[in-house]
């Protein structure tokens, strides 16, 4: 196992850039998933770790090498595909032995190795099957194996579960978080579902336009984000976001609504006002810091209900508050009709602000 | 109406213990809007396909001495086949025929599968030289043929030219008008000709060789030898039985070439089937013989054919498993 450290690495196609000045380290038997939407540059990242992409700029070090000009196959790194990539014509044996083969391993080696990675797997009844003959479930499972039979240093995965059916999804990410226990392996996961990348992960790196936005623990990604496109991507339902004017007299500050409310700071956020430079704020809230009331309390604004979706043991709502959606979870108990008139509490410590200008979280001075 | 279409578009729905007992014919009756519908192609087909093998058949037991009208053609049974099976000549012309097919379709496979890589990967002029490599397939085969046969003139021809120039030889050498040299220098002529196609068949096939099991086998260590022998290759094994197939059969029953630049000469050594049932048919006036002749290629055809809709529905059958 081996850390892995990218420094301004740069991936440009002519005034297109895929991979913009990107840095991060991989510690030792960490597991990080590189999230984003499509085309934000997670896969253009990882290929380039894998070598399978020419850098135009930066370095990548593996272990204590510095790999920049070293061919995939000498990085010590052992990849696995979206759609399994297991050679058709080959048997499951024969997928798991074929690295082995291509570093002309002794014959007996290799039959070791390929049935320890098996049994490891649970595969050992499907080495004889070829490819086309497994469930999804299982080709993932076999390429998972490909990948281990090896023991590289480094793990990298492109959206391995993405072409499963919810179900196996499910059971697959806990045996994938398994395998990286287990082995204690490093791990690079790229993924475009934050759900993946929160539940799997050590490590997120969010990125998008090429850029690396935020790289930290899923809780501090989910806790503080950086900006309003981490706060929106991560976390299901997404972060609701309102924009509103920022008034300030002294020492407070105040959220003012052109629907002719004001939302009264804490002193907290009073100062985050303060630091910015701008009065355009977003005001961004997570659904399960939300309160609903039927009627005014103090510190709530009125919103409307637009729908309403029970899932058994929570209901989401969406209630539209000064022109922005925004969602929030109740009790089954609690009962909304539509374009009801409702009011919502905000949790003082628990909301985000941001620069309306800038996207930027706002920071106590 | 409602029951016509029914029975046209859900053939295979749950039949009804009635329906089990019905006969062929009831079946057929309560399908005949079906039946009606393909009637048209069935009875072109018939005219163009049927009625010709049938008569070729029929032909091919009876002795058609020139000096009768063809209606007055005596029935003879199976003694043409055994006058064909018999002679030396047939025995002859076979192996030629073999060498013909065998030799043209190897090396139009192996040049187009050649030619297909080299195209594969982006170059500068890749397009101009897949054109250029499109011609032989797209001009056509009679001017073909001449041109070839002007390049090999022992007194004009311009590879003998270059030959001597380049001191390989003393003279012009003799290519088509010596029985030694000139079924090879047509073999040469027919993979000119045919190679562009293998070349377009391969070109969609790699293609289809998915982008991801290429960058699997590089991380898995893999040189580029090595990646083509274990994804590449396998991926174009379908393709690559239909190419074969389709140029054998192609080869098996050309004519123009050999036909245009020799005739079957000199001293029939390139002469294979099809010239030779021509010159019994249309130069000697033995249409027995030569329909005897056909016969026995259209089963060698009906072979090939077998094979070649066989490995057609596998691959579906792979895909549909997949």
């Amino acid at each position: 196992m081996a850390e892995i450290v990218l420094q301004h690495v740069m991936k440009n196609y002519g005034s297109l850039y895929a991979v913009n000045d990107v840095s991060l380290t991989v510690n030792d038997g960490e597991f990080v998933a590189l999230v984003g939407p499509s085309g934000c540059g997670k896969t253009t990242t990882l290929n380039l770790i894998a070598g399978l992409l020419p850098m135009s700029g930066g370095d990548i070090v593996i272990g204590d090498r510095l790999v920049n000009d070293l061919d995939p196959k000498d990085r010590d790194i052992a990849m696995v595909f979206q759609n399994y990539a297991l050679y058709p014509n080959k048997s499951v044996y024969k997928n798991l032995a074929f690295p082995l083969q291509m570093r002309k391993l002794p014959a007996e080696q290799i039959d070791r190795k390929v049935k320890e990675a098996a049994r490891l797997l649970d595969i050992t009844h499907l080495l004889e099957r070829k490819p086309r003959e497994l469930s999804g479930g299982q080709q993932q499972r076999v390429a998972l194996g490909r990948a281990l039979v090896r023991d590289p240093a480094v793990f990298l995965m492109d959206e391995p579960l993405s072409n499963l059916d919810a179900k196996l999804r499910v059971q697959m990410r806990s045996e994938i978080k398994r395998f990286h226990h287990n082995l204690n392996a490093t791990i690079v996961y790229v993924t475009h579902d934050q759900l993946e990348a929160v539940t799997m992960a050590d490590k997120m790196a969010v990125m998008n336009g090429g850029l690396l936005l935020q790289y930290d623990t899923p809780a501090n990604v989910f806790a503080n984000p950086v900006n309003t496109f981490v706060a929106s991507f991560v976390g299901s339902p997404a972060m609701s976001l309102i924009p509103l004017d920022a008034v300030t007299h002294g020492t407070e500050a105040s959220l003012r609504s052109p629907e002719g409310w004001d939302l009264p700071l804490s002193p907290l956020n009073a100062r985050k006002i303060a630091s910015s430079s701008t009065s355009k704020i977003i005001l961004g809230a997570r659904h399960s810091t939300l309160k609903l009331h039927k009627s005014e309390v103090p510190g709530s604004v009125p919103g409307k209900v637009y729908t309403v979706e029970p899932t058994g043991d929570i209901t989401f709502a969406q209630i539209f508050i000064n022109g922005a959606v925004v969602n929030i979870s109740v009790e089954p108990s609690v009962l909304l009709t539509p374009d009801e008139q409702v009011f919502i509490e905000f949790d003082q410590d628990r909301m985000h602000l941001f620069d309306a200008e800038t996207t930027m979280a706002l920071q106590a001075a | 109406m409602s029951g016509v279409t029914e029975g046209a578009i859900f053939t295979d729905r749950p039949r009804t213990g009635a329906d089990k007992r019905a006969g062929l014919l009831s079946r057929m009756w309560k399908q005949r809007a079906d039946y009606l519908y393909v009637l048209p192609a069935l009875i072109v087909m018939m005219v163009v396909i049927a009625y010709p093998i049938y008569y070729t058949i029929d032909l091919s037991l009876f002795r058609t001495p020139a000096s009768l009208q063809l209606r007055d053609k005596i029935f003879i049974g199976l003694d043409n086949y055994t006058t064909i099976l018999s002679s030396a000549s047939f025995w002859k012309v076979t192996w030629q025929t073999l060498i013909w097919t065998f030799f043209s379709t190897l090396f139009a496979f192996l040049l187009g599968l050649g030619a297909a890589l080299a195209l594969h990967r982006e170059f500068v002029g890749r397009g101009l030289l897949r054109a250029l490599l499109l011609i032989p397939w797209v001009v056509s085969a009679v001017a073909a043929s001449y041109v070839w046969k002007w390049l090999y003139h022992s007194d004009f021809g311009a590879i003998g030219a270059m030959m001597v120039q380049l001191g390989l030889a003393d003279q012009p050498i003799n290519f088509v008008d010596n029985i030694n040299t000139a079924l090879p220098s047509l073999i040469v002529v027919n993979i000119w000709k045919e190679f562009s196609f293998a070349m377009i068949m391969l070109m969609a096939g790699l293609q289809t060789v998915p982008e991801q099991l290429l960058r699997a086998a590089k991380v898995d260590g893999a040189n580029a030898w090595q990646r083509f022998w274990h994804v590449t290759f396998p991926h174009l094994a379908g393709v690559s039985t239909v190419t074969i197939l389709l140029l054998m059969v192609a080869n098996f029953n050309s004519f123009i070439i050999p036909w245009i630049m020799t005739g079957g000469g000199p001293a029939g050594s390139t002469d294979i089937w099809i010239t030779q049932i021509y010159q019994l048919a249309f130069g000697r006036q033995r249409w027995g013989v030569a329909a005897a002749y056909s016969v026995l290629l259209f089963l060698i055809m009906m072979t090939l054919g077998y094979f070649y809709v066989r490995a057609l529905t596998q691959g579906d059958k792979e895909r549909a498993g997949a």
